[in-house]
């Protein structure tokens, strides 16, 4: 039994968050809702109802939580949400401190592996909309072996710990297009409704991240909505594909070369914001429109493009690791097998349309700035 | 972690607002379809299935050289719409390739053609100019993004006799809410003279609410590729090769 099994196993005793104050809390708002100034007033809220700002659970002034919030995507996330006006109480847990100044989100520095700490959090917290963006990709921040066992235990503490939260009213989970897998025969463009069938580690990982989101989902009776994003690329978010794709050489299949996707981290954190707002219960694509391949993205930032075909790819990703860009396999997937994904349904459910074409995004990835060196104003050794 | 897990992950189902929300969604896709003109169509990248318009306006002036393709009833399909175009094939003829070339250019809009293999070199050729998968929820995200989509019948050593259609993909066509439009073509494996006759759209003879439609609906485009085939008569050469009763001449 795991963290998630045993949470979720001995709800209705935990402080906090028992079932009598659940079945209140029902009662309130399905027979006899007193209405969201009552329901405020109760709770001792600020009520930021402005003209169109509350969200399709008709209630401003939620209380959303934010996992994951010390990295870029969770960051801009929280700093998307605190303009929201549906928004009340913001609260936000990482490892990592946030990469911008938040105005009013209150942030809980704890490891993944603080279960109990995450659990006290949270259910002091007691949050109507839990954002879980708390995932570490392959070879991003940490290698594959150390980001698959934070994120797994992320995912169950902060998932878990949200479903004895008796408030709780709907899960964003942050997913990837990466859980659909690149097998011989897969589809070209999946939509939302194609089977789950990762061939990658990261694919397995968000693949369990949508399970137990959608298993806590059904159990306690809320929405789970999964945003499976194409791979992000931004000036500061860790991405071993944009890693790979500034190097001054950039591999690709020479008997292949197949296109693949991704989307902006401004982009994705809107979407992501935008399902919270609308109470996304199903699952989305987030696919920046347009397709690029390794070949075409090499030429468009002028670098070396170096044709591989087989058994030199084993070399290329050593020497890629060495100089500090690792081709963890999901990103190897992508160049072999390519990666696109159907975004037909993502205005439609989200009313969210990318600012920025994949084209444009990689087109961006060439024009940033590299790491500039400042001198020391007074030399002190 | 197994690859098992996210197997089980169900969602809830869609309700009626959402379903309405998705025609809506559709239309939006058939005017960004309507937008895409092949003229237009940028050099130096691929576009959402990754069709590459630099190669393939390549290969359109390649394939001049080997057919020179009379197209007719391009007309019929709908400007902004996605449609489903289902054409006979011979052996070895490439009649969905040449079709889907010559139709491009007649439509000025990007058409893709159903039947790449899904390994490499020869299938990521094939992407780059146009191939989908033979996968019926390949053919139906075309459709509903309101593309062109070609397929072809399956062969026929008979002359001027069109092979099984494929029901699951007209399904998809159906699923997708587009037309199905038969088409006969027509070429000779010594000449460049070809022919691309689309008709009218293909009605299912019956009303039905299950899977039968599309069973009959296949079985009807068939039989209207066979009219038309009918109604275009024998190509002509203009060598005594025409008198041969089996010179591999004619659309079948």
């Amino acid at each position: 039994m795991d963290l998630t099994d045993r949470l979720i196993g001995s709800s209705g005793d935990d402080d906090g968050c028992d079932r009598e104050q659940r079945d209140r809390v029902d009662r309130d708002t399905d027979g006899h809702d007193p209405g969201p100034n009552h329901r405020h007033e109760r709770d001792g809220r600020t009520n930021h109802r402005t003209a169109g700002g509350t969200s399709v659970h008709g209630v401003a002034g939620k209380r959303v939580f934010v996992s994951g919030v010390g990295g870029e995507l969770g960051t801009t996330i929280a700093g998307l949400l605190e303009a929201e006006a549906w928004v009340g109480e913001l609260s936000g847990i990482d490892a990592d401190p946030p990469r911008h100044r938040l105005q009013r989100t209150v942030f809980h520095r704890i490891h993944p592996d603080e279960h109990d700490r995450i659990v006290e959090t949270v259910a002091k917290f007691n949050p109507h909309v839990l954002v879980h963006v708390g995932v570490w990709e392959p070879d991003a921040r940490a290698a594959p072996h150390a980001a698959a066992t934070l994120t797994d235990q992320a995912a169950t503490s902060i998932l878990g710990a949200a479903a004895e939260c008796s408030a709780l009213e709907h899960v964003v989970v942050r997913s990837g297009i990466e859980i659909y897998g690149r097998s011989r025969g897969a589809l070209t463009r999946p939509s939302e409704s194609a089977p789950v069938a990762p061939t990658s580690d990261w694919g397995h990982t968000v693949a369990a991240i949508e399970h137990t989101a959608a298993r806590v989902g059904a159990r306690v009776g809320v929405t789970v909505g999964a945003v499976r994003l194409a791979p992000v690329l931004g000036p500061h978010v860790p991405s071993p594909l944009g890693r790979l794709l500034r190097q001054p050489g950039v591999p690709f299949s020479a008997l292949a070369d197949p296109p693949f996707a991704v989307i902006e981290d401004n982009d994705a954190a809107r979407a992501v914001v935008a399902a919270a707002r609308t109470g996304l219960a199903e699952p989305v694509n987030v696919v920046a429109p347009g397709a690029i391949t390794a070949l075409q993205a090499a030429r468009r930032g002028r670098r070396v493009p170096i044709p591989l075909i087989g058994p030199e790819w084993r070399v290329a990703r050593a020497l890629s690791f060495l100089l500090g860009a690792p081709i963890p396999d999901h990103v190897s997937e992508a160049l072999h097998r390519g990666r696109l994904a159907d975004n037909g349904r993502m205005h439609e459910l989200l009313g969210f349309t990318p600012q920025h074409g994949t084209v444009d995004v990689i087109d961006r990835l060439y024009h940033w700035p590299s790491i500039i060196h400042q001198p020391a104003r007074v030399q002190v050794a | 972690m197994t690859s098992t897990l996210g197997r089980v992950v169900n969602f809830p189902v869609r309700d009626t607002a959402t379903r309405a929300g998705a025609v809506v969604s559709r239309a939006a896709a058939d005017l960004n379809a309507s937008v895409t003109r092949l003229t237009d169509e940028q050099s130096g990248v691929v576009d959402d299935w990754g069709r590459d318009p630099a190669l393939v306006r390549a290969m359109i002036t390649a394939a001049r050289m080997r057919w020179d393709v009379t197209v007719g009833g391009d007309q019929r399909l709908a400007r902004r719409k996605g449609a489903l175009i289902v054409v006979n094939a011979r052996a070895l003829a490439l009649a969905p390739v040449f079709s889907a070339f010559a139709l491009s250019e007649a439509v000025d809009r990007p058409v893709r053609f159903v039947g790449r293999p899904d390994t490499a070199p020869v299938g990521a050729f094939v992407r780059r100019i146009g191939g989908l998968l033979d996968h019926p929820d390949e053919v139906a995200g075309a459709l509903a993004a309101g593309e062109l989509v070609i397929m072809g019948a399956e062969h026929d050593q008979r002359l001027r006799m069109v092979g099984r259609v494929d029901h699951a993909l007209v399904g998809a066509a159906v699923a997708a809410g587009v037309k199905v439009f038969p088409a006969a073509t027509a070429s000779s494996p010594i000449g460049r003279a070809a022919r691309l006759e689309i008709g009218e759209p293909s009605r299912s003879p019956r009303r039905r609410r299950g899977p039968l439609t599309e069973l009959e609906l296949a079985d009807q485009v068939g039989r209207d590729i066979g009219l038309l085939l009918a109604e275009m008569g024998d190509i002509r050469t203009g060598t005594p090769l025409d008198w041969l009763p089996l010179s591999a001449i004619g659309g079948a």
